[in-house]
């Protein structure tokens, strides 16, 4: 029993509810609240800190567990740290001490401060919980309290669209973690236990004769974990509810909540199943096919938006793809991938939204077209944008380029007939496209050409004043972006320990 | 003999006789008399509880001290006893949440009537609940049903009296089947106890006389008391019923009245015939069959149905096939599963009539157009609402998802009933999650110009406090859900 695991997931829990009944109060009382107070920022950012660092040492610090009480028998709340929870764990800490800092400037200006901290304080505290889960069913109860607490982040501003934005964003991710409920129960027919190691839990003899049933559980599983990564045929939700939620709410959204979908993935797959039993099987190709569909359409659809916002959102179904795709083939390269581009999307990906954000806080402007010229303006701000973008689109030395590559010679590696050379096929083209619809809006601001010319003059001098706190995260993750992709190899080294480790042990069992 | 041990013949005597004296009260008194009957009911429960569980075994009163095989006798464990606590707790809040309504609906003049139905009901179930002997039971699932019917055409339009009307019919064929099953068991064992059947029922079983009869008293006991309880073929009365009535007879009667039966058809498995000859014959197949028909097909009604109340009511189809399903394994596991599912039904399913009342009164009707937006004049019962479908789709923290967890547990290493379970399980949860998201979507669908009425929480006193304890039940019951499942466990085992 390591009690400092339990303290980053109850304190943000516990903090965020006590915010929101007094937000509850306040509105009850009628008092408005506009606004961030100095208060409100200390006390925020403060547990935000004090529980980024517990988790991070508990992350860090060796292989920790708690249980709590049984929700059934053999089955307890349990909570463990192992490679993926670490290496999760710590892309949810770094994210949110950066979004914090940049929300708290964001949201000077926007209502209802109280009750977005509220959440934001709630979603932190279970993401940790779902990161350190050391079973299925919790991992499961973790995953639905994400989505509900996520989605009064989606509806925050309270205009119809977002409304049903979150509608759309809770129905689908409900019928989707039903989808993963429908494989638990099989799981824990034909499993010796839920809880996660590493290589699998499937008793193979009990499965003897029901292969067939079996794999048909695990596709549905993964189509289930896959709508929250935005995987096709589900990922209609993703592009209409992201964009909707003020922006550092779209940025973590974007960045690490559609990686839990990964994560539950990863869980279920390699950790319960294991790739034994999914080796050749059509399940793995039903799963690379529409992984590979989903990057393509996804920067398809990416190109041919006109809201910025938007843009960024199809891009996220597009990228968070590869990654189920680097996973799917069961591939160590591949993992390993799969495993940076985890990391360098949910910085890149974060640092691009908070952009959005500051183009539409300061400027408030939303579409792709309206932009030019503004590198006159905020040449920061569109360097950083630059360095994103080029990560993204993965050309070296920036962050994209290497898991990019790991992912290319994995898919040539691995044994999988086709997939092998139409898997780095359609990356490459997928990041042409990535580059198509990132690029024009760097080319456009610094050379707006001329009728850019006139939109540039419009944005007055006052209005480009941006503050220190929404600037400092986005330099900070542009930065991050391009030294990640000089000095890549603890992290290289991380990831493919990690992979080795997840597939290799199949040789030992 | 201790004090403690009279009390489920005391509350069973309150209710009954509190019926009666409302009838020469006013309204008001009524009422009152009839929330202290509930509340001292309960409280008798709890202590009831308190010292089973402390003895550790059940105890046996016998009216009038005749010794069996000739007296009458009341048999208590400890599931006996959290049940009545249980459905006390219920009652009392449906009661709480349906007082505007009730006065709406109800004439003047006969709303002191509707407190001798509700305590002759209440009289009914713990009678249902405590009773040792079979013809007794059969007595007050007679008295359960009047006082049903009356609970139903109180509320006075043509409406109600048709469900009425079905509801009497429907329901007294099924006492009707149940009366010829107990004459059947009667007749080859010369008993009525429930001990003493029992035993005459293992000595036939092992020597294997008068088998057929056995069945046949069997199916009978099991179709009547699945027709009242509303076990999918058998449900056409039901929609009516439940929609029509006024609310705290919709609540009472879906979350209570079925489940009595359900607790009586327990006791008629594990007391009267004994587990095992339940599980050797077939009947328990064909309640499985039927439950996961009626998971479906409540659900596929309660989808295309647009009334709000009324899908609220198949969805109650729907639970009822749960329960049916879990006894149709015919393993511990799966009795347990279905008595925790019939505890999270109760407090789900009260929990939605109430507050779907709460979201129609701020709206110009039951139909589904109507109550667009409804979640946003009426707060609370928008909230409570939204609770109680993540409960019924089986949301974790809500006590639904650890039925279905249950339910599925129950079924794994089952053989031929494994895979139907959890494909049933998986539709039937999709089909859930369509409907009450479906609805919830629309209560929280912004409407531009307001129809309807807001409702503040300070409004409705009552039927707030209602919901909230409610929501907390729900909560308690989903996120502590270890403590009840041992009380049921030691509960059963003291069963038989």
């Amino acid at each position: 029993m390591d009690e400092l695991l339990l303290i980053p997931i109850g304190l943000p829990i516990l903090a965020g509810v006590v915010l929101l009944l007094s937000s509850f109060l306040e509105c009850r009382r009628g008092v408005g609240t506009i606004g961030v107070g100095k208060g409100l920022s200390i006390f925020v950012s403060g547990v935000i800190g004090i529980s980024a660092v517990l988790a991070l040492t508990a992350a860090w610090q060796g292989e920790g567990e708690a249980r709590l009480f049984s929700l059934l028998k053999g089955i307890p709340v349990y909570f463990r740290v192992d490679e993926a929870g670490r290496l999760f764990v710590t892309l949810v800490s770094i994210v949110w001490l950066l979004v914090t800092v940049y929300a708290l400037a964001y949201m000077k200006e926007e209502k209802d401060g109280k009750r977005f901290f509220g959440f934001w304080l709630l979603l932190y505290g279970v993401l940790v919980g779902l990161d350190f889960a050391g079973n299925l069913v919790t991992m499961y109860f973790f995953y639905e309290m994400m989505t509900l607490a996520s989605v009064p982040l989606v509806l925050h501003d309270g205009s119809r669209e977002s409304i049903m934005a979150a509608l759309k964003y809770l129905f689908y991710s409900l019928c989707g973690a039903y989808g993963g409920l429908f494989g638990i129960f099989f799981l824990y027919r034909y499993c010796d236990s839920l809880t996660f190691a590493p290589g699998g839990t499937l008793n193979l003899n009990a499965v003897q004769g029901q292969e067939g049933i079996l794999l048909t559980a695990v596709f549905v599983m993964i189509l289930g974990f896959g709508v929250k990564a935005g995987m096709l045929p589900f990922h209609a939700w993703l592009p209409t509810a992201h964009p909707v939620a003020p922006s550092p709410a779209s940025a973590v959204l974007s960045s690490v909540i559609v990686k839990s979908g990964v994560l539950a993935l990863l869980r279920a797959v390699f950790y319960i199943v294991g790739t034994d039993f999914l080796r050749g099987t059509w399940v793995q190709y039903g799963w690379m096919i529409l992984s590979l569909l989903t990057v393509f359409v996804g920067s398809l659809l990416a190109f041919r938006e006109k809201v910025f916002k938007k843009r960024l959102a199809y891009s996220t179904v597009s990228q968070v793809s590869y990654i189920l795709f680097g996973l799917s083939l069961f591939e160590a390269d591949a993992m390993t991938g799969a495993f940076l581009h985890v990391v360098f999307h949910a910085f890149v990906k974060c640092g691009l939204f908070l952009t959005a954000g500051i183009f539409l806080h300061c400027l408030h402007r939303q579409h792709v077209e309206e932009l030019g010229g503004i590198g006159k303006r905020m040449p920061v701000m569109l360097w950083s944008y630059t360095l994103l973008s080029l990560a993204l689109v993965g050309i070296p030395p920036a962050c994209g380029f290497i898991s990019k590559w790991y992912l290319g010679l994995g898919a040539l590696q691995s044994e999988t007939g086709i997939f092998s050379w139409m898997g780095p096929v359609i990356l490459l083209v997928s990041a042409l496209l990535t580059a198509g619809y990132l690029l024009p809006v760097s080319m456009k601001g610094f050379f707006p050409g001329k009728e850019g010319k006139a939109a540039e003059i419009m944005v007055s001098e006052e209005e480009t004043k941006c503050s220190f706190g929404m600037l400092l995260p986005v330099v900070l993750l542009g930065g991050t972006a391009i030294l990640a992709g000089i000095f890549p190899n603890p992290l290289i080294r991380y990831a493919s320990d990690f992979a080795g480790k997840l597939l290799g042990m199949k040789g030992l069992g | 003999m201790e004090l403690v041990q009279n009390f489920p013949f005391m509350s069973i005597i309150l209710s009954l006789f509190s019926g009666p004296l409302c009838s020469i009260l006013n309204g008001k008194w009524a009422k009152r008399v009839n929330t202290a009957v509930i509340i001292l009911v309960g409280a008798m429960s709890a202590a009831v509880l308190v010292f089973v569980l402390d003895t550790g075994e059940p105890f046996i009163y016998r009216m009038g001290h005749f010794p069996a095989p000739w007296g009458n006798e009341i048999r208590v464990g400890v599931l006996e006893a959290f049940m009545a606590g249980f459905f006390c707790v219920i009652m009392l809040l449906c009661m709480m949440g349906g007082a505007r309504e009730r006065e709406q609906h109800i004439e003047e003049s006969k709303r002191n009537l509707y407190y001798v139905m509700v305590n002759l009901l209440l009289c009914s179930l713990l009678a249902l609940i405590y009773t040792n002997d079979l013809f007794t039971a059969y007595v007050f699932v007679e008295i359960n049903t009047i006082s049903a019917c009356g609970l139903i055409m109180i509320r006075q339009t043509g409406r109600t009296i048709e469900a009425a009307t079905r509801y009497m019919i429907m329901s007294l064929l099924g006492s009707g089947l149940l009366l010829l099953g107990i004459c059947h068991l009667y007749a080859v064992t010369g008993h009525l106890l429930m001990s003493n059947i029992a035993q005459q029922v293992q000595v036939l079983a092992a020597t294997y006389q008068y088998h057929t009869t056995l069945m046949v008293a069997l199916g009978l006991m099991s179709v009547g008391l699945a027709i009242k309880s509303a076990l999918y073929p058998f449900h056409a009365w039901l929609p009516d019923a439940y929609g029509y009535s006024t609310l705290s007879s919709s609540a009472i009667l879906s979350s209570l009245v079925s489940k009595g039966y359900i607790f009586l058809l327990l006791k008629i498995f594990y007391r009267v015939m004994g587990f095992q000859v339940v599980t050797e014959s077939r009947v328990v197949n064909v309640l499985f069959v039927f439950g996961i028909l009626g998971m479906l097909m409540g659900s596929v009604n309660a989808i295309r149905t647009e009334d709000l109340k009324r899908m609220i009511s198949y969805s109650s189809v729907a639970q009822i096939g749960y329960i049916y399903m879990g006894l149709g394994l015919a393993t511990e596991a799966g009795t347990v599963a279905s008595i925790y599912h019939v505890l999270s039904h109760a407090a789900t399913k009260s929990l939605l009539f109430v507050a779907a009342a709460g979201l129609t009164d701020a709206s110009r009707g039951n139909h589904f157009k109507d109550i667009t937006g409804a979640g946003y004049r009426n707060k609370l019962a928008g909230v409570a609402f939204t609770t109680g479908s993540l409960s019924m789709v089986g949301m974790p923290m809500f006590s639904g998802f650890i039925s279905k967890l249950f339910f599925a547990q129950a079924a794994v290493g089952h053989g031929v009933k494994m895979l139907p379970t959890f494909i049933a399980l998986a539709i039937s949860t999709i089909l859930n999650a369509i409907y009450f998201m479906k609805t919830v979507i629309r209560i929280y669908t912004p409407m531009p110009k307001s129809e309807g009425r807001t409702i503040s929480i300070e409004e409705q006193p009552s039927k707030s406090a209602a919901l909230l304890l409610f929501v907390l039940l729900n909560l308690i019951l989903g996120l502590n859900s270890e403590p009840v499942i041992r009380l049921i466990q030691s509960g059963l085992k003291m069963f038989d």
